[in-house]
Protein backbone atom coordinates (compact mmCIF):
# COMPACT_ATOMS: atom_id res chain seq x y z
CA UNK A 1 0.00 0.00 0.00
CA UNK A 2 2.76 2.37 0.99
CA UNK A 3 4.71 1.62 -2.13
CA UNK A 4 1.59 2.07 -4.26
CA UNK A 5 1.01 5.45 -2.70
CA UNK A 6 4.60 6.48 -3.37
CA UNK A 7 4.32 5.33 -6.94
CA UNK A 8 1.07 7.19 -7.43
CA UNK A 9 2.57 10.32 -5.90
CA UNK A 10 5.62 10.06 -8.14
CA UNK A 11 3.36 9.70 -11.17
CA UNK A 12 1.34 12.73 -10.16
CA UNK A 13 4.54 14.74 -9.76
CA UNK A 14 5.84 13.52 -13.10
CA UNK A 15 2.56 14.44 -14.83
CA UNK A 16 2.69 17.89 -13.27
CA UNK A 17 6.27 18.41 -14.36
CA UNK A 18 5.36 17.44 -17.93
CA UNK A 19 2.40 19.82 -17.89
CA UNK A 20 4.61 22.68 -16.66
CA UNK A 21 7.12 22.04 -19.42
CA UNK A 22 4.33 21.91 -22.01
CA UNK A 23 2.89 25.17 -20.69
CA UNK A 24 6.30 26.85 -20.87
CA UNK A 25 6.53 25.68 -24.47
CA UNK A 26 3.27 27.46 -25.21
CA UNK A 27 0.73 24.63 -24.86
CA UNK A 28 -2.12 26.41 -23.16
CA UNK A 29 -4.18 23.27 -22.66
CA UNK A 30 -1.61 22.28 -20.03
CA UNK A 31 -2.90 25.04 -17.76
CA UNK A 32 -6.18 23.26 -17.04
CA UNK A 33 -4.33 20.09 -16.15
CA UNK A 34 -2.07 22.04 -13.78
CA UNK A 35 -5.11 23.79 -12.29
CA UNK A 36 -6.88 20.49 -11.66
CA UNK A 37 -3.81 18.98 -10.04
CA UNK A 38 -2.89 21.89 -7.79
CA UNK A 39 -5.89 24.14 -7.14
CA UNK A 40 -6.90 22.70 -3.74
CA UNK A 41 -3.37 23.03 -2.41
CA UNK A 42 -2.79 26.52 -3.79
CA UNK A 43 -6.23 27.73 -2.74
CA UNK A 44 -5.54 26.45 0.77
CA UNK A 45 -2.31 28.48 0.80
CA UNK A 46 -4.04 31.65 -0.46
CA UNK A 47 -6.84 31.28 2.09
CA UNK A 48 -4.41 30.61 4.93
CA UNK A 49 -2.52 33.84 4.19
CA UNK A 50 -5.48 36.05 3.32
CA UNK A 51 -8.18 34.72 5.65
CA UNK A 52 -10.98 35.66 3.27
CA UNK A 53 -12.56 33.38 0.72
CA UNK A 54 -13.22 36.01 -1.92
CA UNK A 55 -9.75 37.52 -1.63
CA UNK A 56 -8.25 34.04 -1.75
CA UNK A 57 -10.20 33.24 -4.93
CA UNK A 58 -9.00 36.48 -6.52
CA UNK A 59 -5.44 35.60 -5.51
CA UNK A 60 -5.83 32.10 -6.95
CA UNK A 61 -7.06 33.50 -10.25
CA UNK A 62 -4.08 35.85 -10.26
CA UNK A 63 -1.70 32.93 -9.60
CA UNK A 64 -2.84 30.88 -12.60
CA UNK A 65 -3.17 33.81 -14.98
CA UNK A 66 0.35 34.84 -14.03
CA UNK A 67 1.52 31.27 -14.36
CA UNK A 68 0.19 31.19 -17.89
CA UNK A 69 2.02 34.43 -18.65
CA UNK A 70 5.26 33.44 -16.94
CA UNK A 71 5.52 29.67 -17.27
CA UNK A 72 8.84 30.17 -19.01
CA UNK A 73 10.30 31.24 -15.69
CA UNK A 74 9.85 27.80 -14.19
CA UNK A 75 13.16 25.96 -14.26
CA UNK A 76 12.80 22.22 -13.55
CA UNK A 77 16.48 22.13 -12.60
CA UNK A 78 15.94 24.53 -9.71
CA UNK A 79 12.71 23.44 -8.08
CA UNK A 80 10.04 20.78 -8.23
CA UNK A 81 6.86 22.06 -9.86
CA UNK A 82 4.80 21.84 -6.67
CA UNK A 83 7.49 23.57 -4.62
CA UNK A 84 7.72 26.34 -7.20
CA UNK A 85 3.95 26.71 -7.47
CA UNK A 86 3.47 26.73 -3.69
CA UNK A 87 6.11 29.43 -3.34
CA UNK A 88 4.56 31.39 -6.20
CA UNK A 89 1.06 31.19 -4.67
CA UNK A 90 2.28 32.17 -1.22
CA UNK A 91 4.24 35.14 -2.59
CA UNK A 92 1.26 36.38 -4.60
CA UNK A 93 -1.00 36.06 -1.55
CA UNK A 94 1.52 37.91 0.64
CA UNK A 95 1.79 40.67 -2.01
CA UNK A 96 -1.98 41.00 -1.88
CA UNK A 97 -1.98 41.03 1.91
CA UNK A 98 0.56 43.86 1.91
CA UNK A 99 -1.74 46.11 -0.11
CA UNK A 100 -3.50 46.62 3.21
CA UNK A 101 -6.93 45.78 1.94
CA UNK A 102 -7.09 42.41 3.60
CA UNK A 103 -6.85 41.60 7.25
CA UNK A 104 -3.65 39.96 8.30
CA UNK A 105 -3.85 37.01 10.57
CA UNK A 106 -4.21 33.36 10.99
CA UNK A 107 -7.24 31.36 10.07
CA UNK A 108 -8.57 28.76 12.43
CA UNK A 109 -8.58 25.32 10.90
CA UNK A 110 -12.33 24.89 11.44
CA UNK A 111 -12.93 28.13 9.56
CA UNK A 112 -11.54 26.54 6.42
CA UNK A 113 -14.15 24.87 4.27
CA UNK A 114 -13.84 21.12 4.23
CA UNK A 115 -13.09 19.40 0.97
CA UNK A 116 -15.88 17.52 -0.77
CA UNK A 117 -15.86 13.73 -0.67
CA UNK A 118 -14.21 13.39 -4.03
CA UNK A 119 -11.28 15.50 -2.82
CA UNK A 120 -7.86 14.45 -4.05
CA UNK A 121 -5.88 12.17 -1.76
CA UNK A 122 -2.53 13.10 -0.30
CA UNK A 123 -1.01 11.65 -3.47
CA UNK A 124 -2.77 14.23 -5.51
CA UNK A 125 -1.70 16.99 -3.14
CA UNK A 126 1.84 16.07 -4.12
CA UNK A 127 3.01 15.98 -0.55
CA UNK A 128 6.75 15.61 -0.26
CA UNK A 129 6.78 13.48 2.88
CA UNK A 130 10.53 13.12 3.16
CA UNK A 131 11.34 16.78 2.76
CA UNK A 132 8.43 17.64 5.05
CA UNK A 133 9.82 15.39 7.80
CA UNK A 134 13.20 17.09 7.52
CA UNK A 135 11.89 20.63 7.75
CA UNK A 136 9.83 19.64 10.79
CA UNK A 137 12.83 18.10 12.48
CA UNK A 138 14.85 21.29 11.95
CA UNK A 139 12.01 23.56 13.01
CA UNK A 140 11.41 21.51 16.15
CA UNK A 141 15.03 22.06 17.16
CA UNK A 142 14.44 25.81 17.45
CA UNK A 143 13.42 27.27 20.78
CA UNK A 144 9.60 27.53 20.96
CA UNK A 145 9.61 31.33 20.92
CA UNK A 146 11.68 31.63 17.75
CA UNK A 147 9.80 28.78 16.14
CA UNK A 148 6.49 30.53 16.67
CA UNK A 149 7.69 33.82 15.14
CA UNK A 150 9.18 32.14 12.09
CA UNK A 151 5.96 30.15 11.66
CA UNK A 152 3.95 33.37 11.90
CA UNK A 153 6.08 35.03 9.23
CA UNK A 154 5.57 32.06 6.93
CA UNK A 155 1.91 31.22 7.56
CA UNK A 156 0.45 34.63 8.37
CA UNK A 157 2.65 36.82 6.18
CA UNK A 158 3.70 39.07 9.06
CA UNK A 159 6.55 41.53 8.63
CA UNK A 160 9.32 42.05 11.20
CA UNK A 161 7.49 45.14 12.44
CA UNK A 162 4.20 43.28 12.88
CA UNK A 163 5.89 40.39 14.65
CA UNK A 164 7.68 42.80 17.02
CA UNK A 165 4.44 44.60 17.77
CA UNK A 166 2.56 41.40 18.48
CA UNK A 167 5.30 40.13 20.76
CA UNK A 168 5.66 43.60 22.31
CA UNK A 169 9.44 43.69 21.85
CA UNK A 170 11.70 46.19 20.04
CA UNK A 171 12.08 45.64 16.29
CA UNK A 172 15.81 44.94 16.69
CA UNK A 173 15.10 42.20 19.20
CA UNK A 174 12.65 40.48 16.85
CA UNK A 175 15.16 40.69 14.00
CA UNK A 176 17.85 39.14 16.19
CA UNK A 177 15.57 36.29 17.29
CA UNK A 178 14.52 35.45 13.78
CA UNK A 179 17.98 35.76 12.26
CA UNK A 180 19.43 33.53 14.95
CA UNK A 181 16.68 31.02 14.16
CA UNK A 182 17.40 31.24 10.44
CA UNK A 183 21.10 30.59 11.08
CA UNK A 184 20.17 27.44 12.99
CA UNK A 185 17.77 26.35 10.26
CA UNK A 186 20.43 26.80 7.61
CA UNK A 187 22.88 24.68 9.56
CA UNK A 188 20.24 21.98 10.10
CA UNK A 189 19.07 21.97 6.46
CA UNK A 190 22.65 21.75 5.21
CA UNK A 191 23.32 18.87 7.60
CA UNK A 192 20.19 17.08 6.26
CA UNK A 193 21.51 17.42 2.73
CA UNK A 194 24.85 15.89 3.66
CA UNK A 195 23.35 12.93 5.50
CA UNK B 1 20.14 50.00 9.88
CA UNK B 2 20.40 50.52 13.61
CA UNK B 3 23.23 49.15 15.67
CA UNK B 4 20.63 47.32 17.69
CA UNK B 5 19.97 45.03 14.74
CA UNK B 6 23.54 43.98 14.34
CA UNK B 7 24.22 41.49 17.07
CA UNK B 8 27.85 40.53 16.91
CA UNK B 9 27.03 36.81 16.78
CA UNK B 10 24.65 37.14 13.81
CA UNK B 11 26.20 37.48 10.41
CA UNK B 12 23.64 39.00 8.06
CA UNK B 13 25.23 37.62 4.92
CA UNK B 14 23.61 36.96 1.55
CA UNK B 15 22.17 33.57 2.55
CA UNK B 16 20.52 35.27 5.54
CA UNK B 17 19.02 38.02 3.37
CA UNK B 18 17.80 35.37 0.91
CA UNK B 19 16.12 33.58 3.84
CA UNK B 20 14.45 36.79 4.97
CA UNK B 21 13.22 37.30 1.41
CA UNK B 22 11.90 33.72 1.21
CA UNK B 23 9.97 34.16 4.46
CA UNK B 24 8.51 37.43 3.15
CA UNK B 25 10.13 39.63 5.81
CA UNK B 26 11.73 42.22 3.54
CA UNK B 27 9.91 45.43 2.65
CA UNK B 28 10.28 48.65 0.69
CA UNK B 29 13.71 49.68 -0.55
CA UNK B 30 15.43 46.67 0.93
CA UNK B 31 13.03 44.42 -0.98
CA UNK B 32 13.75 46.33 -4.21
CA UNK B 33 17.50 46.07 -3.72
CA UNK B 34 17.19 42.37 -3.02
CA UNK B 35 15.04 41.73 -6.11
CA UNK B 36 17.54 43.63 -8.25
CA UNK B 37 20.40 41.61 -6.82
CA UNK B 38 18.66 38.31 -7.61
CA UNK B 39 18.72 39.40 -11.25
CA UNK B 40 22.46 39.92 -11.43
CA UNK B 41 23.85 37.55 -8.78
CA UNK B 42 23.37 33.91 -9.63
CA UNK B 43 24.69 32.58 -6.32
CA UNK B 44 22.25 34.82 -4.46
CA UNK B 45 19.34 33.64 -6.65
CA UNK B 46 20.45 30.04 -6.08
CA UNK B 47 20.28 30.61 -2.33
CA UNK B 48 16.75 32.06 -2.62
CA UNK B 49 15.66 28.93 -4.49
CA UNK B 50 17.40 26.80 -1.87
CA UNK B 51 15.42 28.41 0.94
CA UNK B 52 12.19 28.26 -1.06
CA UNK B 53 12.71 24.56 -1.69
CA UNK B 54 13.20 24.00 2.04
CA UNK B 55 10.29 26.13 3.17
CA UNK B 56 7.72 25.08 0.57
CA UNK B 57 7.00 21.57 1.99
CA UNK B 58 5.85 23.43 5.09
CA UNK B 59 2.76 24.38 3.08
CA UNK B 60 1.71 20.71 3.32
CA UNK B 61 0.49 21.63 6.82
CA UNK B 62 -2.08 23.98 5.34
CA UNK B 63 -5.59 22.59 5.03
CA UNK B 64 -6.36 22.15 1.33
CA UNK B 65 -9.54 23.80 0.12
CA UNK B 66 -11.72 23.65 -2.96
CA UNK B 67 -12.18 27.02 -4.67
CA UNK B 68 -15.52 27.94 -6.24
CA UNK B 69 -16.12 26.57 -9.76
CA UNK B 70 -16.28 30.11 -11.18
CA UNK B 71 -12.57 30.67 -10.50
CA UNK B 72 -11.55 28.49 -13.43
CA UNK B 73 -14.09 30.29 -15.65
CA UNK B 74 -12.52 33.61 -14.65
CA UNK B 75 -9.04 32.30 -15.45
CA UNK B 76 -10.21 31.07 -18.85
CA UNK B 77 -11.84 34.43 -19.52
CA UNK B 78 -8.63 36.29 -18.62
CA UNK B 79 -6.38 34.19 -20.81
CA UNK B 80 -8.87 34.21 -23.68
CA UNK B 81 -8.09 37.92 -24.09
CA UNK B 82 -4.71 37.29 -25.70
CA UNK B 83 -5.18 34.72 -28.49
CA UNK B 84 -6.06 37.45 -30.97
CA UNK B 85 -2.47 38.69 -30.71
CA UNK B 86 -1.35 35.09 -31.11
CA UNK B 87 -3.48 34.67 -34.24
CA UNK B 88 -2.08 37.78 -35.84
CA UNK B 89 1.42 36.53 -35.07
CA UNK B 90 0.66 33.33 -36.92
CA UNK B 91 -0.70 35.12 -39.95
CA UNK B 92 2.25 37.50 -39.96
CA UNK B 93 4.59 34.53 -39.82
CA UNK B 94 3.20 33.18 -43.05
CA UNK B 95 3.80 36.47 -44.86
CA UNK B 96 6.85 36.31 -47.10
CA UNK B 97 9.99 38.36 -46.50
CA UNK B 98 9.29 38.88 -42.83
CA UNK B 99 10.62 37.53 -39.59
CA UNK B 100 11.45 33.92 -39.10
CA UNK B 101 9.46 32.01 -36.51
CA UNK B 102 12.04 32.57 -33.78
CA UNK B 103 11.66 36.30 -34.13
CA UNK B 104 7.91 35.98 -34.14
CA UNK B 105 7.97 34.04 -30.91
CA UNK B 106 10.11 36.74 -29.33
CA UNK B 107 7.71 39.40 -30.52
CA UNK B 108 4.72 37.47 -29.38
CA UNK B 109 6.16 37.11 -25.93
CA UNK B 110 7.12 40.77 -25.88
CA UNK B 111 3.68 41.92 -26.95
CA UNK B 112 1.96 39.58 -24.56
CA UNK B 113 4.03 40.89 -21.68
CA UNK B 114 3.55 44.47 -22.71
CA UNK B 115 -0.16 43.94 -23.01
CA UNK B 116 -0.17 42.46 -19.56
CA UNK B 117 1.88 45.39 -18.24
CA UNK B 118 -0.19 48.10 -19.81
CA UNK B 119 -3.56 46.45 -19.55
CA UNK B 120 -4.26 47.29 -23.17
CA UNK B 121 -6.82 45.46 -25.26
CA UNK B 122 -5.88 42.54 -27.42
CA UNK B 123 -6.79 44.54 -30.52
CA UNK B 124 -4.31 47.19 -29.45
CA UNK B 125 -1.73 44.49 -28.80
CA UNK B 126 -2.24 43.13 -32.30
CA UNK B 127 -1.82 46.64 -33.67
CA UNK B 128 1.38 47.13 -31.69
CA UNK B 129 2.65 43.85 -33.06
CA UNK B 130 1.79 44.88 -36.60
CA UNK B 131 3.64 48.16 -36.07
CA UNK B 132 6.67 46.35 -34.70
CA UNK B 133 6.66 43.89 -37.59
CA UNK B 134 5.98 46.21 -40.46
CA UNK B 135 7.55 49.55 -39.57
CA UNK B 136 10.34 50.00 -42.11
CA UNK B 137 13.72 50.53 -40.56
CA UNK B 138 12.57 49.56 -37.12
CA UNK B 139 14.38 46.73 -35.44
CA UNK B 140 11.53 44.69 -34.04
CA UNK B 141 13.60 42.03 -32.36
CA UNK B 142 14.81 42.78 -28.86
CA UNK B 143 17.17 39.82 -28.79
CA UNK B 144 19.01 41.09 -31.86
CA UNK B 145 19.55 44.54 -30.46
CA UNK B 146 20.96 43.18 -27.23
CA UNK B 147 23.21 40.79 -29.19
CA UNK B 148 24.57 43.71 -31.20
CA UNK B 149 25.36 45.69 -28.10
CA UNK B 150 27.10 43.36 -25.68
CA UNK B 151 28.01 46.29 -23.43
CA UNK B 152 24.33 46.70 -22.64
CA UNK B 153 23.84 43.04 -21.88
CA UNK B 154 26.12 43.27 -18.86
CA UNK B 155 24.96 46.72 -17.77
CA UNK B 156 23.97 47.11 -14.15
CA UNK B 157 20.33 47.58 -13.24
CA UNK B 158 19.01 51.09 -12.70
CA UNK B 159 16.71 51.85 -9.81
CA UNK B 160 14.27 54.58 -8.91
CA UNK B 161 12.31 55.02 -5.72
CA UNK B 162 9.38 57.32 -6.38
CA UNK B 163 7.55 58.73 -3.36
CA UNK B 164 3.77 58.61 -3.84
CA UNK B 165 1.84 60.09 -0.93
CA UNK B 166 2.94 58.19 2.15
CA UNK B 167 4.12 55.20 0.16
CA UNK B 168 6.48 54.70 -2.75
CA UNK B 169 6.83 53.06 -6.12
CA UNK B 170 9.96 50.99 -6.64
CA UNK B 171 11.30 50.62 -10.17
CA UNK B 172 14.26 48.46 -11.14
CA UNK B 173 15.25 48.50 -14.80
CA UNK B 174 17.23 45.58 -16.20
CA UNK B 175 19.10 46.78 -19.31
CA UNK B 176 20.13 43.26 -20.31
CA UNK B 177 16.55 42.21 -21.01
CA UNK B 178 14.76 45.58 -21.33
CA UNK B 179 12.55 44.56 -18.45
CA UNK B 180 11.62 46.36 -15.31
CA UNK B 181 10.54 45.19 -11.90
CA UNK B 182 7.80 47.38 -10.57
CA UNK B 183 6.99 47.25 -6.89
CA UNK B 184 3.68 48.99 -6.30
CA UNK B 185 2.65 47.03 -3.24
CA UNK B 186 1.90 50.21 -1.28
CA UNK B 187 -0.40 51.69 -3.92
CA UNK B 188 -4.13 51.15 -4.03
CA UNK B 189 -6.45 51.83 -6.93
CA UNK B 190 -9.44 54.15 -6.56
CA UNK B 191 -11.47 52.25 -9.16
CA UNK B 192 -11.77 55.20 -11.54
CA UNK B 193 -8.13 56.05 -12.31
CA UNK B 194 -4.95 54.25 -13.28
CA UNK B 195 -1.42 55.49 -12.85
CA UNK B 196 0.84 55.45 -15.88
CA UNK B 197 4.62 55.58 -15.64
CA UNK B 198 6.67 57.53 -18.16
CA UNK B 199 10.34 58.07 -18.89
CA UNK B 200 11.43 61.61 -19.78
CA UNK B 201 14.18 61.17 -22.42
CA UNK B 202 17.40 63.06 -21.62
CA UNK B 203 17.47 64.51 -25.17
CA UNK B 204 14.23 66.38 -24.49
CA UNK B 205 12.24 64.03 -26.73
CA UNK B 206 8.64 63.03 -26.18
CA UNK B 207 7.71 61.17 -23.00
CA UNK B 208 7.71 57.41 -23.49
CA UNK B 209 5.18 55.27 -21.68
CA UNK B 210 6.41 52.45 -19.46
CA UNK B 211 2.86 51.23 -19.02
CA UNK B 212 0.11 51.35 -16.46
CA UNK B 213 1.07 50.47 -12.90
CA UNK B 214 -0.83 47.62 -11.24
CA UNK B 215 -1.60 48.88 -7.73
CA UNK B 216 -0.73 46.56 -4.90
CA UNK B 217 1.42 44.32 -7.04
CA UNK B 218 5.00 43.48 -7.79
CA UNK B 219 5.51 42.76 -11.43
CA UNK B 220 8.22 42.08 -13.93
CA UNK B 221 7.39 43.59 -17.29
CA UNK B 222 9.08 44.03 -20.65
CA UNK B 223 9.09 47.64 -21.76
CA UNK B 224 8.64 49.03 -25.27
CA UNK B 225 11.84 49.51 -27.22
CA UNK B 226 11.59 53.27 -27.66
CA UNK B 227 11.11 53.63 -23.91
CA UNK B 228 14.01 51.24 -23.24
CA UNK B 229 16.29 53.43 -25.33
CA UNK B 230 15.52 56.38 -23.08
CA UNK B 231 16.27 54.51 -19.85
CA UNK B 232 19.57 55.76 -18.49
CA UNK B 233 21.10 56.84 -15.20
CA UNK B 234 19.90 60.30 -14.24
CA UNK B 235 16.78 60.37 -16.41
CA UNK B 236 13.51 61.30 -14.81
CA UNK B 237 10.46 59.07 -14.42
CA UNK B 238 7.05 60.60 -13.87
CA UNK B 239 3.80 59.06 -12.77
CA UNK B 240 0.57 60.53 -14.14
CA UNK B 241 -3.05 59.99 -13.19
CA UNK B 242 -5.04 58.68 -16.14
CA UNK B 243 -8.38 57.09 -16.91
CA UNK B 244 -8.58 53.34 -16.30
CA UNK B 245 -6.39 51.65 -18.89
CA UNK B 246 -3.99 54.56 -19.28
CA UNK B 247 -3.73 57.76 -21.30
CA UNK B 248 -6.19 57.93 -24.17
CA UNK B 249 -4.84 58.21 -27.69
CA UNK B 250 -4.90 61.83 -28.82
CA UNK B 251 -5.53 63.20 -25.32
CA UNK B 252 -3.01 65.04 -23.21
CA UNK B 253 -1.44 63.08 -20.36
CA UNK B 254 -3.06 63.52 -16.95
CA UNK B 255 -1.53 65.41 -14.02
CA UNK B 256 1.89 64.36 -12.75
CA UNK B 257 1.38 62.90 -9.29
CA UNK B 258 4.92 61.76 -8.53
CA UNK B 259 8.40 61.77 -9.95
CA UNK B 260 11.84 60.33 -9.36
CA UNK B 261 15.02 59.62 -11.25
CA UNK B 262 16.89 56.49 -12.26
CA UNK B 263 20.24 55.84 -10.68
CA UNK B 264 22.82 53.08 -10.89
CA UNK B 265 22.63 50.38 -8.23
Amino acid sequence: MASERTKSSDEAREALRDAMIRLAAGDESALEQIYNATRVKLFGICFRILGDRKEAEDALQDVYVNLWQRADRFDPERASPISWLSTFARNRAVDRLRTGKVRAGSVAVDEAMPLPDEAPLADMLLVDAERNAQIHKCIEELDPNTREHIRSAFFDGYTYAQLAERADVPLGTMKSWIRRGLMKLRTCFEASERS
Amino acid sequence: MSGQENDTDILRDDPMIAAEYALGLLEDEELDRTLAKFERDEAFAWRRDWWNNWFSPWTDEIVPMEPGPEVWQRIERDIAAAPSARTSVQSAATAPSHSDSGQVVMLERRVRRWQWAAGITSAAAALLLAVLLFTPGADPVPSDSSADTPALAVADPLVASIPVGDTRLGVTYLPATSEMLVSASGLTGDGVHDHELWVVPADGGELQSLGVIAPGEERRVAIPQNAAQAMDAGVELVLTREPIGGKLEGEAAGPVVAQGSLSQV
